[in-house]
């Protein structure tokens, strides 16, 4: 039995990282303009579609290599995911800067709906896939039974954590990171003193959809399939992971991340899989009720 | 290649359709294909379409249904019950069908099969396997394909005396039909004395299964049926594979007979050794080899459900000149009676509007991603 | 702004359009131009090059256009912040006085005109009428941001199918019981909930909206799981509409000796649901002048002062959202008694965003707003079925468009003055 629970461990921990690098970008750009960005998931689903498209092109090319493959996947989806992050965040939440609270988020469900079925209009409406990149599996026998994990999903935990790495050293020790975590305390007085908001709001959301585009890659090589519909369910676990963690906290999107993959892996193992979305929402509910900040947040303290 | 060229095609259609609607309205039998040409489900509106824009194309060049050509009209429900009884409204009320082919999943036939039965129009569903489309007593809605009764009847014999499989995981996907498919296996699992050793359900849309793996892996199990459509079985055969559980056998259903599976499953390896029930191929019959080879000339495959669609319009069309009216009722006593020569072969309706004989057989694919009819076992 | 005089500079405009032309090359080549097909592609440049050239002559006319003084206007509106509620003169009369017996005229009088096709959009349309007007309440009025507001409304749709199925209660009994049974629902879920900060409020009715939904798909032996449930047909006095009448009742076309119309069910739903939203905008109407509906506002404006005035706040807050809860629970009777059947993919969270949608796009608090924007939003749809896979993008596009060009809805609030009564306190109210 104990093979089996470490399983459903390493399950619910590989699941967990990939909700977490999507959180980022919901918790990122709520903490700084203090959004509910539905459209992050969908931006997510470009990221895989641009992943398998870079896939295919390089295979073209006749690249073979591992290593080669996925540097160029990642460079290419980074970017062009990049870009798209940029584009939205131009379009359709800029223009809203100054009006409700509402407008922007009625503007990011119309913006997943555009997206949606815009790459279903233009990819058609076929499940896309990868082919298998990594192969083969580790396995460690533990007692009585075995942990079977394969490459790939090392390779996402290894990536997942260098990203999230970086992130944080970007935002905690460079200059773009002091200009965002300032313009996320005070928005007015970072402008005061001089900083771009505006701009410093576009490389949020640029930053949210770079990862997002390595959740986009790591997660296409890993189930190799994927749809235009495969932001939706995703984004709203990961929207539930930042909230979880506490909105606007770096480490808690990554800490509720996993606490949902785990949950939700180790429900289903020992309970019961068609209850196991109500076990982590009804999970979510009652760490609201009782720290309503989050896991990692900090308390809201309104100012008059 | 294919999407644009269905794509064009659909536009045409579309263009013709509100030509037709305008001008010579009184000429022509209009028949609606409902089903999902969006959404998630989108490919398998494809094959409607596709299926039954040739039917008509063959029907309308041999001089039409009662001297009238058949126009089509699409409807699109996005498989969402909601959308389909609004369709299934604007069909009967606004487009003035004289009968519909649709829909795809069982959740929207069966709701909108209430519109058509009170607006007195013949259905005929090519892909609602569940058992309630045909089981409230409406008398004009027929199918072109099996129950999942039946199905489930077949799968659960063949696990039993084929696979002799002692340990059976069945899955499902939630939803009306893959639930129900699973339901109806696991009935007959537990009739021939192998009750399953677990029963659950996925959720439709996401892609990580490793949990209910490891669970499979728990229990032991020797045999996994799965109830529901390619985007799940894909990567839940794959996962099965890459946690070790390389000698399990799979059984799936026609929920995922299409090309995509191997898509889904990241590559022809992981589908090796699949089974489904379906309908036996009618590709392979000799029936429909002029309109095979038509379609492949044309440079489409006609896979999955798009000849059950060619053969509905041409049930439909038979039946209103067998009945020499375009009234749904009296086509629906005529198809009752009689047989009808399709593509798909001969076949006749019972009074439920189920077909007599269901023609379930289990397909496995190989190692190309190809499925191939396995021989009819004793 | 001097700049008004100025030529228009036609280099700034073609360098703009550069510049979105490159970016929408970026953005579009990969996934237009590539189209994946199993594990190759086809490449479709064309249809790349079309989308580029379009964006780059939209952008060239828009950076003209915001050189002109109209174009200016514009883009100074987007720089400032107007405040939530606009305020009339005392004696100002309000050009709705007109509008509403038009409406109503025209509401009588449609059903005479229309087949059922139409006729049962217009009651999907008022259904999501009845939707946004409660959830109008939540958000519009008490600035409360609910995104599982399907979830009372599944309760509503529920209730009668449940009902039905085994207590054997009708469309009239479960009519009110549903009001109640959502309402309580919207109790016990907002009593813990409404003492948080507004935007965990969000997530937990989304999370609350996903609970509801995956019970009643997973919990088979009791809601049918996904195969849903049947509903019954409403009932006139014991009357049914049937062509057949169960039980050998006798079908209401045969009492009052008509012919069989499939159209009579729907009618007789349009009525009802016609009458239950006019009682719904009254109740609504006199609501918003009452103490409660006022402190729902001061709320919504400013928390922190209203506590400090000695609101409790989680009271005002929970009769907002209860009252909602029960909007939507009527919206669910007569959501499962249109469509004869209920299922739980009708109440997805899509289904949420597109009620609040409504209450966005129709000015939030505005309630002829909301009225306007549940017809768009749900006949648009329809009329766009012509364009089939574009539907939903273009829903989608005219969502966004209508953000940017009136965040704050179709509608403002607005509100009319008070003139002091005689002899009653002499102050005089300015607007602010």
């Amino acid at each position: 039995m104990d093979g089996i629970f470490l399983q459903q461990l390493v399950n619910g921990l590989t699941l967990g990282s990939v909700y977490g690098l999507i959180a980022i970008g919901y918790t990122m750009v709520y903490g700084i303009i203090g959004m509910i960005n539905f459209a992050h998931g969908e931006v997510y689903m470009i990221s895989a579609y641009l992943a398998a498209i870079s896939l295919a092109l390089l295979a073209y090319f006749g690249i073979e290599s591992f290593p080669l493959l996925i540097l160029g996947t990642l460079l290419f989806t980074v970017f062009v995911t990049g870009v798209y992050g940029w584009v939205i965040e131009r379009v359709a939440y800029k223009p809203l800067r100054n009006s409700t609270r509402l407008a922007p988020l009625i503007s990011a469900i119309g913006i997943s709906l555009i997206l949606q079925n815009y790459v279903q209009i233009s990819q058609g409406a076929r499940q896309q896939g990868v082919p298998t990149l990594l192969e083969g599996a580790m396995k460690f026998d533990i007692g009585t039974g075995f942990v079977q994990i394969t490459y790939t999903k090392l390779f996402i935990l290894l990536a997942a954590f260098v990203g999230m790495g970086l992130l944080t050293y970007i935002i905690k020790y460079t200059k773009l990171g002091r200009m965002c975590r300032a313009t996320q305390q005070d928005r007015k007085m970072a402008s005061i003193l001089g900083i771009n908001t505006d701009r410093v709001i576009s490389y949020v959301f640029i930053i949210g959809a770079v990862m997002a585009a390595l959740a986009g890659v790591l997660i296409t090589m890993n189930y190799g399939t994927f749809d235009f519909y495969a932001g939706f369910i995703i984004g709203i676990k990961a929207f539930t992971a930042a909230v979880l963690g506490g909105i606007g906290s770096l480490p808690g999107a990554m800490l509720g991340g996993i606490i949902l993959g785990i949950s939700e892996s180790l429900f289903s193992g020992l309970v019961n899989s068609d209850y196991k979305d109500v076990f982590s929402f009804s999970l979510l509910v009652l760490i609201l009720i009782f720290r309503p900040q989050g896991l990692l947040g900090r308390p809201h303290v309104a100012k008059v | 290649m294919s999407q644009t060229f269905y794509r064009k095609g659909f536009l045409a259609l579309a263009v013709a359709t509100a030509l037709g609607a305008s001008s010579f309205v009184q000429a022509d039998l209009k028949i609606g294909v409902a089903g999902p040409m969006t959404g998630a489900n989108a490919a398998f509106g494809e094959q409607y379409m596709k299926g039954a824009q040739a039917a008509a194309d063959e029907i309308n060049a041999k001089g039409g249904v009662n001297g009238e050509k058949i126009v089509l009209v699409a409807g699109d429900d996005a498989c969402e019950p909601k959308q389909a009884v609004a369709v299934a409204n604007r069909l009967a009320d606004q487009d003035k069908v004289a009968a519909v082919v649709g829909h795809f999943c069982s959740s929207s036939t069966i709701p909108a099969s209430e519109v058509y039965d009170e607006a007195g129009i013949i259905a005929i569903t090519p892909g609602s396997t569940n058992p309630q489309v045909t089981e409230r007593g409406l008398s004009a809605m027929f199918r072109m394909c099996g129950r999942d009764d039946q199905q489930g009847i077949v799968a659960g014999d063949y696990i039993v005396d084929v696979l002799k499989g002692k340990k059976v995981a069945v899955l499902h996907d939630k939803d009306t039909y893959g639930q129900g498919l699973a339901d109806a296996t696991k009935a007959q699992l537990t009739k021939r004395g192998v009750a399953p050793v677990l029963y659950e359900g996925l959720t439709r849309g996401e892609k990580d299964f490793s949990a209910v793996v490891t669970k499979i892996r728990s229990v032991g199990a020797d045999v996994v049926y799965f109830g529901g459509l390619h985007p799940e079985a894909g990567p839940l055969v794959r996962q099965l594979r890459e946690q070790g559980l390389t000698d399990v056998k799979f059984m799936s259903d026609d929920g995922i007979v299409t090309d995509e599976l191997v898509t889904t499953a990241g590559g022809a390896k992981y589908v090796d050794g699949v089974l489904m029930t379906f309908g036996a191929d009618p590709r392979m019959l000799p029936d429909s080899k002029a309109v095979v080879d038509a379609f492949r000339a044309k440079g489409t495959e006609p896979e999955g459900y798009t000849l059950y669609s060619y053969a509905s319009i041409q049930a439909l069309a038979a039946a209103f000149t067998g009945a020499k009216s375009n009234k749904g009722a009296d086509a629906a006593a005529w198809l009752k009676a009689n047989p009808v020569q399709t593509v798909m072969g001969k076949k006749e309706w019972d009074k439920k509007g189920d077909l007599k004989v269901s023609d379930y057989v289990v397909y496995q694919w190989d190692k190309d991603g190809k499925y191939h009819q396995l021989e009819k076992q004793k | 702004m001097s700049a008004a005089n100025k030529p228009l500079d036609i280099k700034k405009s073609a360098v703009d359009a550069i510049l979105a032309g490159l970016i929408s090359l970026i953005v579009f080549g990969p996934i237009v131009g590539v189209v994946l097909d199993g594990y190759s592609f086809n490449l479709q440049p064309a249809r790349v090059g079309w989308l580029v050239a379009i964006v780059m002559l939209g952008r060239f006319c828009l950076s003209l256009f915001l050189q002109t003084p109209k174009g200016l206007k514009i883009l100074q509106g987007f720089e400032s912040t107007s405040s939530g509620v606009h305020v009339l003169a005392p004696d100002y009369k309000s050009r709705l006085r007109w509008i509403i017996p038009v409406l109503i005229v025209i509401a009588i009088v449609f059903p005479f005109f229309a087949n059922k096709y139409l006729l049962t959009v217009v009651i999907l349309g008022l259904i999501y009428v009845l939707l946004g007007l409660g959830l109008n309440i939540v958000v519009g009025l008490a600035g409360l941001l609910d995104l599982g507001y399907v979830a009372f409304y599944a309760i509503g749709a529920y209730g009668l199918a449940l009902g039905y199925q085994y207590l054997g209660l009708g469309f009239w009994t479960v009519l009110p019981l549903a009001a109640i049974a959502a309402a309580l629902a919207g109790c016990i879920l907002g009593f813990p909930v409404l003492r948080m900060h507004g935007d965990y409020l969000a997530i937990v009715t989304l999370g609350f909206g996903e609970i509801i939904r995956l019970v009643l798909n997973n919990w088979l032996s009791f809601t049918g799981g996904p195969n849903g449930m049947p509903v019954p047909s409403p009932t006139f006095f014991g009357l049914e509409f049937g062509r057949r009448a169960k039980d050998g009742g006798v079908p209401f076309h045969e009492f009052f000796g008509l012919e069989y119309n499939a159209n009579i069910k729907f009618l007789f739903i349009y009525i009802v649901l016609f009458l239950v939203v006019l009682l719904v905008l009254y109740i609504k109407h006199r609501l918003t002048r009452m103490p409660v509906g006022r402190a729902w506002e001061a709320l919504r404006e400013d928390e922190i002062a209203c506590r400090a005035m000695g609101l409790n706040h989680v009271l005002v807050k929970l009769s907002a959202f209860t009252l909602g809860a029960s909007t939507a629970g009527l919206a669910g009777v007569f959501f499962a008694s249109y469509q004869g059947f209920v299922n739980p993919s009708s109440f997805t969270f899509f289904e949420s965003a597109l009620i609040l949608a409504i209450v966005v796009l129709g000015g939030m608090g505005s309630t002829v707003g909301v009225v306007i924007a549940a017809f768009v939003l749900t006949v648009a749809p329809e009329l766009l079925r012509s364009f089939s896979e574009y539907r939903v993008l273009l829903f989608g596009v005219l969502m966004v468009l209508m953000m940017i060009w009136r965040p704050r809805g179709l509608i403002r609030i607005s509100r009319v003055g008070v003139t002091p009564r005689k002899g009653a306190l002499a102050y005089e109210r300015k607007a602010p």
